[in-house]
């Protein structure tokens, strides 16, 4: 639980009269005090008596069998508790996957005998102390029985993978169209392995109380993770608590319960003491999936003037060994232009890996890598301006689908965007704009990510002092669930937002589905707005109806709350605060729990609801295909010599709907911006060929965007209230940003260098 | 473990003295979070990569997963939870962090906020691209760059004046 005060003092914060408080308004963070004196406590930060300090032990092959493991060092350790291996670990029940798939009735083991990627976990060692159990853990002698491994996507041994149906969209007749147009164009593009890296890095502690598991833990999804550690401990759902007040970053990766959250609780229950595990950096890289490898064709036909007449995809990405991932490479390809004739497909790759994860718009952001290319390159052929090709080929009617978009400020990015950028003094030749010994070069792409959309729930009391609590088992990694929440309920029930104490990250309070796909703003906003108006409702109902009232002989139909104080809508009669009327009337409180459920709904739908991604609500339901969009102008200068590769201006128009909080919306695309840089110039996990291992598995090697990389970013707002996409008319924020950066990038390293570089990131030796 | 494996320090943060026995492999890090609760302090990679743990060390930044607890013995430490004044009004760069909107997730934040802090007081706050190149060693995955360089900015410019 957490509780944010938001009276910090801080003096340009604003206050109710510059409208800042209202669901729309620039407020500051209000999670951000404690963020910024330490006082905020992340999961694992917690202090709690009797805590034991577990670190897990990797394998260091990727394919074979563990002959033996040596603990006979490490058990003799100082204050080494226990040594935990797949020979006396007790088994688990497999639990079931996040649409709630039934598992098979088959034990599960967090450690691993048989070897399917480096990295995975084979032991751990519990100790008195940290110190103690990083010594004694390196103490583990591990035995193996190597085997040959896939090591990557290029490796020889990993074939054509296997097809996934699902994944393929066709209408026309794609081949005979693309064969018989006047202009074509084929390429490959190719992105590698790349990693979340949150700077928190994954851990928890764990703690048994009887058959009570309370799991303090990072979490993008504090329902779903609490259903699989009851499945897992074959506990009650009810049994299980997750508590994650703080989230440092996720980007994707910390919304499913992991194994090493297994190990963790099954020693906290061996040992009957709470156990804290938190993974080492290098761990982060192989303990979950990052963003698969992905390689991907694209062909257009075209028209002479550069109208599309056909698009050919393919796709590949890699999963692991033994689990699937599949990362919808045709996504964006199959609905950002107008295109009779279409034709996309997909295989997966098994290669031993750890199996890959979400990581910032997962599917939608590779397959813009492909798609916003390709259109570049067939600008060039035709002979026409990047963006004029966009515009010719804009998309009036989702493509795919066949139905209109709920709503598509596209055109208006473009037009804004362009504008902002100075995009008209541009000049088209490659290599043709320079200053001195650097190549300048200008850039553009889209990008989109759907509007994913859920049933929401929260608790909202009115106290009697007058404050409100707004509670949700939701949480708040950055994005603003705090802020937004707080916004959203005082503006609802007329109240400042200084007296909104919102409430999140313990699964003890109204539950919440997957914070993921941008979908928790348009789903809390509306959960929170409908409860708020449901406790509104009945203050002013006690305040009309009951005889202890100050407004009973008024009469009066309604009554209005603002900042804080009810009155008649006439201006008649008394003006009392919300504190003094529950007192009147003789209550503490007034609750409200509000859900936008469909009012029939069982226990069971309910539990599904929050628990999986099951009744997640289709985009392109009923007669709207609902989407963001954005367009990114970019400016590179290219060093002629070197080859080196500087972002120095970024340009952004998007279209996120209505924004419940510019401010944060702005800093989240910012950062999507940031992270798209660091896809296009710096990231990639490189595989040692002989050991299948991530060999730059740290924050030294593995280049993350640094401070010094990142020029002025502008961020404009074009999006306009889209009611088909939540009830506040918002669309999606966070994934966005990132979806279309890494192609602008490329474009526009194209127009500085005339190379046109197909392949993730752009570094210097594929320039020079 | 035996308790002579342990010895006992004295660590000066935040101008109080701690007494604490560690042994003596313990970071500056782990002494402050684990054996202290100063929380505050955060730990990102534990490889002295990512900046989330800078405190002062004698009014220096200092990467305290690379310090071991005892190195700092006789000097005093700075963490983020010493900051900002004991009535809780906030340093300059806190508060500019809070109005620039320059962290979201706020793990790399103390961190960003302990260097913004040394980062003025060396003079290295002079142009944006100064600020870019002083604050590069702290990172931020969540992207806070830009907010973070005009945070810097509005502070050096308070503290100046």
């Amino acid at each position: 639980m957490t509780v944010h005060m938001k009276r910090h003092g801080e003096s340009k914060r604003g206050d109710a009269s510059d409208g800042r408080e209202a669901v729309g308004g620039r407020l500051s963070r209000v999670d951000g005090p404690p963020k910024i004196t330490g006082a905020a406590k992340y999961a694992v930060e917690q202090q709690l008596d009797g805590l034991a300090y577990a670190v897990l032990v990797e394998s260091t092959i990727a394919a074979g069998k563990v002959r033996s493991i040596d603990t006979e060092a490490a058990e003799s350790a100082p204050g080494v508790l226990r040594v935990l291996t797949p020979d006396n670990i007790p088994p688990l029940k497999t639990a079931s996957d996040w649409l709630g798939t039934p598992p098979p009735d088959a034990p599960y083991y967090p450690l691993a005998r048989d070897i399917t990627f480096s990295g995975q976990h084979v032991a751990a060692v519990v100790a008195e102390t940290f110190e103690q159990a990083v010594a004694a853990a390196a103490l583990v002698k591990v035995s193996y029985d190597e085997a040959p491994a896939i090591v990557d996507l290029s490796d020889a041994k990993a074939g054509d993978g296997i097809p996934i149906d699902a994944m393929t969209k066709e209408w026309g007749d794609a081949e005979a169209a693309f064969a018989a147009a006047p202009v074509r164009i084929c390429a490959a593009y190719n992105t590698p392995r790349e990693y979340q890296a949150p700077m928190e890095p994954h851990g928890l502690i764990a703690r048994w109380q009887g058959d009570q598991l309370t799991v303090w833990e990072p979490s993008q999804w504090l329902d779903g993770m609490a259903r699989t550690y009851a499945e897992w401990f074959g506990v009650p759902f009810e049994n299980v608590r997750l508590v994650s007040p703080y989230i440092g970053g996720g980007f994707g990766s910390k919304a499913l319960a992991l194994g090493h959250g297994a190990v963790a609780a099954i020693a906290a229950r061996m040992l009957e003491r709470p156990v804290r595990l938190v993974m080492t950096r290098p761990q982060t890289f192989t303990g979950y999936g990052g963003r698969a490898a992905t390689r991907q064709t694209v062909t257009i036909g075209a028209d002479a003037e550069g109208k599309i007449q056909s698009i050919v995809h393919r796709g590949v990405n890699e999963t692991s060994i033994d689990g699937m991932w599949v990362e919808p490479l045709g996504s964006t390809t199959s609905i950002m232009y107008a295109t009779p004739n279409f034709s996309s497909r997909q295989n997966v790759v098994r290669v031993n890996s750890v199996v890959p994860g979400a990581m910032r718009a997962p599917g939608e952001n590779p397959s813009a890598f492909g798609i916003e290319s390709a259109i570049d390159e067939l600008a060039y052929e035709v002979g026409i301006d990047p963006l004029e090709i966009r515009l010719r080929n804009y998309a009036e009617e989702d493509p795919h689908a066949k139905k209109a978009w709920s709503t598509r400020q596209l055109r208006e990015a473009y037009a804004v965007g362009a504008e902002r950028f100075g995009w008209s003094k541009r000049s088209p030749q490659p290599r043709s704009m320079r200053d001195g010994n650097q190549l300048i070069g200008w850039g553009v792409a889209a990008g989109t990510y759907p509007v994913r959309r859920a049933y929401g729930e929260a608790m909202v009391r009115i106290l009697a002092d007058g404050s409100v609590e707004v509670e949700s088992s939701s949480i708040d990694m950055g994005q603003g669930t705090y802020t937004i929440l707080a916004q959203t309920a005082a503006e609802t029930l007329g109240v400042p937002a200084d007296n909104v104490v919102v409430k999140l990250g313990d699964s003890r309070f109204a539950r919440a589905g997957v914070t993921g796909g941008s979908r928790l703003a348009g789903v809390m906003t509306g959960a929170v707005h409908k409860a708020a108006s449901a406790a509104l409702d009945e203050l002013v109902a006690l305040a009309i109806s009951d005889p202890r009232s100050p407004f009973h002989a008024l009469q009066a139909n309604t009554l209005v709350v603002a900042n804080g104080r009810i009155a008649s809508p006439r201006g008649d009669g008394p003006e009392v605060s919300i504190a003094e009327l529950l007192a009147s009337v003789g209550r503490d409180r007034i609750e409200a729990k509000g859900d936008t459920m469909p009012a029939n709904s069982t226990a069971e739908e309910r539990y599904k609801n929050y628990t999986t991604i099951a009744m997640a609500l289709p985009h392109t339901e009923g007669d709207y295909s609902r989407y963001s969009w954005c367009a990114h102008f970019i400016e590179v200068r290219v060093d002629e010599d070197f080859g080196t590769v500087r972002v120095s201006r970024v340009v952004s128009a998007l279209d996120s709907g209505r924004l419940y909080n510019p401010k944060l919306a702005e800093s989240q695309w910012k950062g999507g911006i940031i992270m798209g840089i660091g896809q296009a110039l710096l990231e990639e996990g490189i595989v040692d060929r002989r050991h299948g291992r991530i060999v730059n598995n740290n924050l030294a090697d593995y280049l993350v965007p640094t401070n010094a990389d990142i020029p002025d970013i502008e961020v404009i707002s074009v999006g306009i209230p889209d009611p088909h996409s939540s009830a506040l008319g918002g669309k999606g924020v966070g994934e966005l940003a990132i979806v279309g950066v890494a192609p602008a990038i490329a474009n526009a390293v194209f127009h500085a260098t005339g190379k046109r570089i197909r392949d993730l990131p752009i570094t210097l030796e594929k320039l020079i | 473990m035996t308790s002579k494996t342990r010895i006992p320090i004295q660590l000066q943060i935040n101008g109080r003295q701690h007494e604490l026995e560690v042994e003596p492999r313990v970071t500056l890090l782990d002494a402050l979070r684990d054996h202290l609760g100063l929380t505050g302090t955060k730990k990102g990679c534990d490889h002295g990569q990512c900046g989330a743990c800078t405190v002062h060390v004698d009014g220096e930044r200092v990467l305290a997963c690379l310090t071991l607890a005892v190195q700092a013995e006789g000097r005093a430490v700075t963490s983020i939870e010493g900051l900002a004044q004991e009535d809780g009004t906030l340093h300059a760069v806190q508060a500019a962090f809070l109005e620039q909107d320059a962290f979201q997730c706020g793990y790399c934040t103390p961190g960003q906020i302990m260097s913004a802090v040394a980062c003025i007081r060396e003079g290295h706050a002079g142009s944006d691209d100064e600020i870019r190149e002083y604050m590069a060693g702290n990172l931020c995955r969540c992207g806070a760059y830009p907010h973070i360089v005009a945070a810097v900015r509005q502070a050096a410019a308070e503290v100046a004046s």
